[in-house]
């Protein structure tokens, strides 16, 4: 049997001066892990610094959301034969040197998604007020509607197997992919776990969360997480 | 029986008599679908049949115990407006949707594409 294939995504907008660090890292912590860039709708030269670093780059014309280019990397993965996708963001906040922890438990069979946790273990990390209760909120959300404690819900740095992929990319939170996204793959049958990560402050460029997004975050997460309870898991 | 026209039911029902007008105008140049204007036409005929044919408002207001029959016309035309107004919503929603799916085809059509013209290009190389 060929070893599994891993494949990281890494959503990308606006990003033309994080991107190459970080591609640049990911090749030095896990050199035989293929590189994926979605460039969603960026109006600098994302795409062009991610095609000279000599990655993969799917670009969407315009700018979708988070969600939506994940939902992009996916289904580019389970197309192009990928056991393993790893979402990584492309500002530098996941460090690439925790790769082969995340991906462990995934490539053991031992879980489906894999989430790097920033609170499994004692990582210095402190966020602001506002940050803290909603991962407060949330962490008691996803107890409540999976019977489980998941610590770092709110962490985009995840590993998914070929068959959580292939669900997603059909089907997956087009902004905000959090709380909900793990209550519906909890509620399909998949099995989560938690691997222990640092992340770091993001090194450059924006952050997809600006004011506006903030204030309709938990809205559209409660929301979203009642209607990934009640609804039928397909 | 009130049978005479008020001037608010006038100006009410030329009013949807002018819009009606409209609509079928905007269908004949292409601007609006035959399908969106059918609401609209219906509309604006049950508010012009309601500001003209007196008897029958009258008989709807007591009927629904409104005070008043321009209260009555308004309501009609304000339980309209957000019919419309949810109807616009679903189809924006829907189209939101189909524009994403579109977007993220199209992204990974234009890199197959980029892959088959980088692959012909090196043939010719060779």
């Amino acid at each position: 049997m060929s070893p599994p294939r891993v494949l990281v995504i890494v959503p990308a907008h606006n990003e033309q001066e994080s991107l190459p660090a970080t591609l640049a890292e990911v090749r030095a912590a896990a050199p035989e892990l293929d590189l994926l860039v979605v460039d969603d709708g960026s109006l600098d030269a994302t795409s062009k610094v991610a095609r000279e670093a000599g990655v993969n780059v799917v670009r969407h014309p315009v700018n979708l959301g988070v969600g939506a280019a994940l939902q992009t990397g996916f289904r580019w993965a389970v197309e192009h034969g990928y056991d393993i996708g790893v979402q990584l963001d492309a500002d530098g906040q996941h460090d690439p040197r925790y790769l082969p922890a995340l991906l462990a438990p995934v490539l053991e069979g031992g879980c489906d998604v894999s989430i790097g946790s920033r609170f499994v273990a004692a990582s210095g990390y402190r966020a602001p007020l506002n940050r803290r209760v909603g991962m407060v909120l949330f962490q008691a959300v996803v107890k409540l509607a999976i019977g489980r404690r998941i610590t770092d819900t709110t962490s985009g740095f995840r590993a998914y197997s070929r068959s959580v992929m292939q669900v997603c990319q059909h089907d997956f939170p087009k902004d905000f992919p959090d709380a909900p996204l793990l209550i519906g793959l909890a509620r399909r049958g998949f099995r989560l776990d938690e691997v222990p990560v640092r992340m770091r402050e993001r090194q450059a460029g924006r952050s997809f969360y600006t004011l506006g997004k903030q204030l309709y975050y938990p809205y559209k997460n409660l929301l979203a997480s009642l209607m990934a309870m009640i609804r039928r898991p397909v | 029986m009130h049978f005479f026209l008020s001037k608010a039911q006038v100006v009410t029902a030329f009013g949807a008599v002018l819009l009606t007008l409209y609509v079928l105008d905007l269908v004949r140049r292409r601007k609006l679908s035959e399908e969106y204007s059918l609401l609209w036409v219906i509309a604006s005929l049950a508010i012009a049949v309601l500001g003209f044919s007196t008897p029958m408002l009258v008989w709807i207001t007591h009927a629904l115990g409104v005070l008043g029959e321009a209260s009555t016309v308004f309501a009609f035309g304000l339980a309209f407006a957000v019919a419309m107004l949810l109807y616009l919503s679903l189809k924006l929603s829907r189209l939101g949707f189909e524009n994403h799916a579109l977007t993220r085809e199209l992204a990974l059509l234009r890199h197959d594409l980029e892959e088959l013209q980088r692959g012909r290009a090196g043939e010719q190389r060779r």
